[in-house]
């Protein structure tokens, strides 16, 4: 690679895609991503991902506490599997609770759940990291994202839209299993969605900066025989349809 | 220094509620406390490894002491990478004491070396961390929720909805557009006078537009 493309590269910002839940719990984390580590940070609604931090890699924050019992284990297993539905690669960051003011320090109470959920994690491939506060995760933020830069990963479109742009994003985010990143590298890398469609497979790949698996999923679905029979019930007959049916 | 780079050699074959652990672990409250929950057994020249778990895991422990001392665990850590194909597991003591040594450390062996590292309080909490992934390494993976085929999802509602997502088209036209073209990419392909047989002129335009639009 010559020298001068090496340096473009490293000039150009990281970005990381963070989702708007995030305001409210990680407003530090989001703070410290742009102030210290001087990262474009794009804040949106990614349904349901934490932090999108390359075309592959995406971020999970939990809290401690959330791991050491059963009443999250349904909610976050149900999380990660639609990660994995999205992404070749999950991390799950492990947060530290937070310590109210006047609440003596806390030591973590390890449980056979935790170190269940954590073993179920290693198995899977899923990676984890520990963060002792916001900042922390922050800069465990960066470190991933600078490691999924060298890996040629990188967030490399602008991560937001034009506004007559904004329906293409909706079409694209509408096929099953596409992460935003994914519908906003459609958006910036296709010239249509009819070109889109017209691709092959080694060019939705390329475009959409996804795997040669997904990149098949995509391409199926796009010309997948339609058949009114095989909708659900509820999407076919009456109910909810018979007002839209009057409205059109 | 290089002979103790090799890693046991049936390390793949650890059976099933099995760990075979470094001779030099005997009598310390790690071994106690892996004692009875799983069968363990210790042997001589693990080299770098410490505990061996089934299918090819294997654990290395790096104490308090280690973590304070400095380089050395870094050297036998990137030995081992080097070494060896073994899925790496990398149990650090997390004390007060070492506490200001984990961040580097977390950079160093997850994302420098790409290994898996769980911090554990002492050698009461490995014991305890390494039972559980012994069992979750014996179970079958169909029991682990993120090792599960996900089922496919319902293909003929998702193209609907995703005909829907076109300006200017409800649920009635996306049927009637999908009954006649068929797919999505019989649809973006269509002329104004195809899409003018199933929907109204202006409709037809702003479909053809949407999906010709270039920035």
């Amino acid at each position: 690679m010559p020298a001068s493309s090496r340096l473009l590269e490293t000039e150009a910002p990281l970005c990381i895609l963070v989702d708007s839940r995030e305001i409210s719990s990680g407003s530090e984390i989001i703070s410290s991503l742009k102030a210290v580590h001087e990262i474009k940070v794009q804040v949106c609604s990614l349904g349901g991902c934490d932090y999108i931090v390359s075309n592959r890699l995406v971020v999970e924050r939990k809290f401690q506490s959330e791991l050491l019992n059963n009443t999250n284990r349904s909610k976050l297993i149900q999380r990660i599997q639609h990660l994995q539905s999205m992404f070749e690669r999950i991390c799950v960051i492990v947060e530290k609770d937070r310590i109210k003011a006047g609440e003596a320090l806390r030591q973590l109470h390890r449980t056979k759940h935790y170190d269940g959920m954590l073993s179920a994690f290693v198995r899977a491939g899923i990676r984890i990291l520990f963060s002792s506060c916001q900042e922390e995760t922050a800069k465990l933020l960066k470190d991933l994202a600078l490691v999924e830069r060298r890996k040629k990963a990188a967030i490399a479109v602008p991560p937001e839209v034009s506004s007559p742009k904004q329906d293409a994003l909706r079409f694209y985010l509408s096929i099953p299993n596409i992460s935003h990143l994914t519908a906003l590298n459609m958006c910036h890398r296709f010239g249509s969605v009819k070109m889109m469609a017209n691709s092959s497979l080694k060019d939705i790949a390329a475009g959409a900066q996804v795997s040669q698996q997904k990149a098949e999923e995509i391409y199926r679905y796009i010309r997948y025989g339609f058949d009114p029979q095989m909708l659900p019930e509820n999407l076919n007959t009456n109910g909810k349809s018979s007002t839209s049916m009057a409205k059109c | 220094m290089a002979a103790g780079v090799s890693v046991r050699a049936g390390a793949a074959g650890v059976p099933y509620g099995h760990v075979v652990g470094s001779e030099k672990w005997r009598g310390s409250r790690l071994v106690r406390g892996l004692q009875g929950p799983v069968r363990l057994i210790l042997e001589e020249d693990l080299a770098l490894v410490d505990f061996h778990l089934p299918h090819g895991t294997c654990v290395l422990y790096v104490s308090e002491a280690d973590v304070v001392a400095g380089n050395g665990f870094r050297r036998r850590l990137a030995q081992f990478r080097s070494a060896s194909n073994l899925n790496g597991i990398v149990m650090v003591e997390r004390t007060t004491t070492s506490d200001q040594y984990f961040p580097a450390m977390q950079n160093f062996v997850v994302l420098e070396l790409g290994m898996t590292l769980l911090p554990v309080a002492n050698q009461e909490e490995a014991s305890q961390l390494i039972i559980q992934l012994v069992h979750e390494q014996s179970k079958d993976r169909t029991s682990n929720p993120f090792l599960r085929k996900q089922c496919s999802q319902l293909t003929h509602a998702s193209i609907l909805r995703t005909v829907q997502q076109i300006p200017g088209v409800g649920k009635t036209k996306a049927l009637l557009l999908l009954q006649r073209f068929g797919s999505i990419h019989q649809l973006c392909n269509a002329s104004v006078q195809e899409l003018e047989q199933v929907v109204g002129q202006t409709v037809a335009q702003q479909i053809y537009a949407f999906f010709t639009q270039t920035n």
